[in-house]
């Protein structure tokens, strides 16, 4: 009995011993077997979705992490499959999965801050683009967290926030790649972010490197144009048109440009004619404007400031007074403006001619 | 070193205590790892069987064939290995003394393996309990124990089992002494804990720490839902009474068939599970990877409904037919499906107070188990165990309670209970065993003759229970036992005859 004891006891030990054994090959088969199934099913997914065919692709990709459950590639190809199918509540759901094991997930992050853009959260868009931007990547970290900087700059862009999209810009100047593509667009956002004088740097170094590109010619017209300095945005339209003639924004901007220098009263060596012939010519175009905005039920206020422009235009004004009268012309034509602007509901816009001539008048 | 080793061995042996301890882990141990290798197998195999993109009349052909090949050699060479395994282990340790052969655990092993990799739409959880009880039973017969210690043994293999199928250590010990003792307050306690960790620890080494499911974190939305659950529980509990009367009465016509057709009997479940397979391919197997994705809220109302049905029948015919495979997992599958039928017509009509199908999904499960298997502790330790998400544990208690009810209300008889009868074995219920607990040795004494006390003479005292005396003479082999008192063990206070005994129990000789 005693020798039945120990040899069952013995054989018990081996037979555990055996079957660990014989367990750990069986899972490291099932591991490969499941594994090639996963990767299989990734695929299908994967190519479904080239095929934009996102609904199939992410029923594959969730085939595929039923197997292998914890792969994050998988798991961060269903959320990009979910936010181009335009399911963006699951795919919230699939990236805070990815976000709790790894709060650092760059990818997640960014994903994050898309689908928060396109609801209209603002705030914690941004915050998930800056998580992106300092977060963890698997593959070209710095390719890709540029790319993450740059969607938050557009995004920036897109909601006119002048003073953080400058911020993002900032770091970027430096660091920026050193293609044409890549240079101008920054030079546009610089623009964009009020910032026409960092903005004239970079499209004058590319004027510097090729003096025969257009946009940058363009760029620096609008850098100008964004400090008033008309003539010489003037100037840089006019080369710039005379490099690619069929580009329509340019053309538009030098008209702005030559009307403006055209109907500003305020340039330097007029004489005192033109000066009032440009008073008169301002008057005329502000009441045309009042009288557009304000067609019925005019306030006495505006009434009597239009009776006193159309005297003002009719007036024969000797040639010694005309200076006195050109300085109460375009008195009255920003009284006019005022008005406008405060009796009008449409907003008086800020890029025509009139607009700029009144706004450089106002200073 | 090998005569310390022996040595330490006959002490070991001599020490009943230490060696139920070491014997626990043991079994713990060569069990998980046992329900590990079933789990693989069955996998690779189905995996095999089925391969991605093959052809629908797979579908059809293979649980034909798989019922037809395992029906022979149930009838054959492993009579004792149909069917799930939880009534014959039951039988086994209040029958035979916890005797279960190897030529059982091994059909049921490849029996098993064999039948749920082809398709037959039945689980593997009872099949690993009777495999872990009878590995037990085989181990503690081998090693030279008495009776009373292979029968403590058989239960640390079932918990063992348990633990490693379903990966519930907690849940497996719960069931243990719920369904296969009836006894919360069971003296093995301590070797069902040690084996059902050992064992879980084994799965964990092996296969690594994933839950049965992965369930999103669910939680009660509006006070109002604890009412749709309610209806859940009440759903989930006529389900269940459902699939169990249609399985007890399929299997009361599949036994009056002639008996040469036993061999054949099986095959109506394969073809009953190919056909619907052929259709419908969720109604395969046991379904844990659709009930994953109802969990987490993929359903269609009309298809979830549609796979329960057709789940209750497959399972029931599968089972009456006489294939080898349990009914937890079948249960799982039915009470998700339910659960989401219920959570998505909860949903579409009331969205913004309820939470998604999948929670509903993860209730239901529960819901089912403890309205089909009639354990309700186990089956809410189970559900937390098996998904670990605890935010939903109180509908699921309420849901349950309302199954179990509607369960024990329309069919009395668990079905455990009235699958052994249909067998002829009638096993002491609960009920019935607590009433015997009272029933004490002065009930049954008679005054004692003139007699001896020897100092190592078996004997029992006036408050313990007839039970034990009866467990007592018949481990020593008598026919009568001496009653002692308390406070003087060499005191003869009467004696208790096998005749008396049974009189006082209320059985006349």
């Amino acid at each position: 009995m005693g020798r039945s004891f120990i040899g069952t006891f013995g054989l018990v030990l081996l037979s555990i011993a055996a079957l660990w054994v014989a367990d750990v090959f069986l899972a490291n088969v099932e591991k490969t077997e499941t594994h090639a199934q996963a990767v299989r099913l990734f695929d299908e997914g994967q190519t479904l979705r080239q095929r934009g065919e996102n609904a199939q692709a992410i029923e594959r990709i969730e085939d595929a992490l039923a197997i292998e459950r914890t792969n994050r590639w998988y798991l961060q190809s269903l959320a990009d499959a979910q936010v181009a199918a335009g399911r963006n509540s699951d795919a919230q759901a699939t990236l805070a999965e990815l976000l709790d094991t790894d709060s650092t997930d760059g990818f997640a992050c960014l994903l994050m801050g898309r689908i928060a853009a396109k609801e209209g959260e603002f705030g914690t868009a941004v915050s998930y683009f800056h998580r992106a931007i300092y977060g963890h990547w698997n593959d070209h970290e710095s390719d890709n967290r540029q790319r993450a900087r740059f969607e938050l700059i557009d995004y920036l862009a897109e909601h006119n926030s002048k003073e953080e999209l400058l911020a993002e810009l900032l770091p970027v100047e430096e660091h920026a790649p050193k293609d044409l593509k890549s240079r101008l667009r920054l030079g546009q956002l610089l623009l964009l972010a009020g910032s026409p004088g960092r903005a004239a740097d970079v499209f004058r170094g590319i004027v510097r490197d090729e003096p025969a590109n257009a946009e940058a010619h363009a760029g620096l017209g609008e850098a100008d144009f964004a400090r008033a300095d008309y003539r010489g945005a003037q100037r840089h339209f006019e080369e710039a048109l005379r490099i690619a003639p069929n580009d329509g924004n340019t053309r538009r901007h030098l008209e702005v440009c030559s009307e403006f220098l055209a109907l500003d009263p305020m340039r330097r060596g007029l004489d005192p004619q033109e000066r009032y012939r440009r008073s008169l010519k301002l008057l005329e175009l502000t009441s045309a404007e009042v009288d557009k905005c304000i067609t019925k039920n005019q306030p006495p206020e505006v009434e009597a400031l239009l009776d006193k422009a159309a005297s003002a235009q009719t007036a024969h004004v000797k040639a010694a007074r005309q200076g006195e009268s050109a300085e109460a012309n375009l008195d009255l034509a920003e009284q006019l403006w005022q008005l406008r602007k405060r009796e009008c509901k449409a907003a008086a816009p800020s890029d025509t001619p009139l607009a700029l001539v009144l706004a450089r008048l106002g200073q | 070193m090998i005569a310390k080793l022996r040595h330490s061995l006959e002490r070991l042996r001599a020490n009943e205590d230490q060696l139920a301890l070491v014997l626990s882990v043991l079994i713990g141990a060569l069990v998980g790892l046992v329900v590990v290798a079933f789990i693989l197998l069955t996998g690779r195999l189905a995996a095999h069987m089925y391969p991605a993109g093959g052809a629908g009349w797979r579908r059809i052909l293979v649980p034909v064939l798989g019922s037809l090949a395992t029906g022979y050699l149930l009838w054959k060479y492993f009579p004792f290995a149909r069917g799930s395994g939880i009534p014959q282990t039951k039988a086994a340790i209040v029958i035979s003394d916890g005797r279960i052969t190897m030529r059982t655990v091994l059909g049921k092993f490849f029996c098993c393996s064999a039948s749920l990799a082809t398709g037959i739409a039945l689980g593997r959880e009872g099949p690993s309990v009777h495999v872990g009880a009878g590995l037990a039973s085989v181990v503690a017969r081998n090693l030279g124990l008495t009776p009373k210690q292979v029968k403590a043994l058989v239960p640390a293999g079932c918990s063992a089992a348990l633990a490693a199928a379903f990966n519930t250590p907690i849940a497996a010990v719960l069931f243990s002494l719920e369904e296969i003792l009836g006894d919360m307050h069971a003296t093995v306690l301590g070797s069902v804990v040690i084996s059902a960790a050992t064992s879980w620890m084994v799965l964990h080494l092996v296969l690594g720490d994933e839950p049965l499911f992965h369930v999103s974190g669910y939680q009660l939305v509006h006070p109002g839902e604890f009412g749709v659950y309610a209806v859940l529980g009440v759903v989930g509990g006529l389900g269940s009474v459902c699939f169990v009367k249609l399985l007890l009465n399929l299997r009361i016509w599949f036994a009056r068939l002639p008996k040469k057709t036993v061999w054949l009997q099986p095959v109506a479940g394969g073809l009953t599970v190919g056909l619907l397979g052929f259709f419908v391919p969720e109604v395969l197997g046991v379904g844990y990877d659709y009930v994953e994705k109802v969990l987490n809220g993929n359903i269609v109302v009309q298809l979830v409904v549609l796979f329960a049905v057709l789940k209750i029948i497959a399972t029931a015919v599968c089972y009456a037919s006489g294939n080898a495979g349990g009914i937890f997992g079948p249960s799982l599958f039915i009470g998700a499906m339910i659960g989401a039928a219920v959570g998505g017509v909860a949903h579409s009509l009331f969205p913004a107070y309820t939470a998604g199908p999948g929670a509903y999904a993860l209730v239901g499960m529960g819901t089912a188990f403890a309205g089909i298997v009639r354990t309700p502790l186990t089956s809410v330790i189970m559900i937390f165990e098996i998904t670990r998400d605890y935010t939903i544990i109180v509908p699921l208690m309420i849901s349950n309670l309302i199954a179990f009810f509607i369960s024990q209300k329309l069919q009395p008889e668990p079905i455990y209970e009235a699958l052994e009868h249909q067998d002829g074995i009638h096993l002491p219920t609960a009920q019935s065993r607590a009433q015997a607990a009272k029933v004490q040795v002065q009930h049954a004494m008679r005054a004692a003759p003139a007699l001896l006390l020897g100092e190592d003479m078996a004997h029992v005292h006036p408050d313990q229970s007839l039970s034990l005396a009866l467990e007592r003479m018949g481990e020593f082999g008598l026919n009568v036992i001496p009653v002692v008192s308390r406070a003087n063990a060499h005191q003869l206070i009467g004696i208790v005859t096998l005749e008396d005994a049974l009189h006082a129990y209320g059985v006349s000789k």
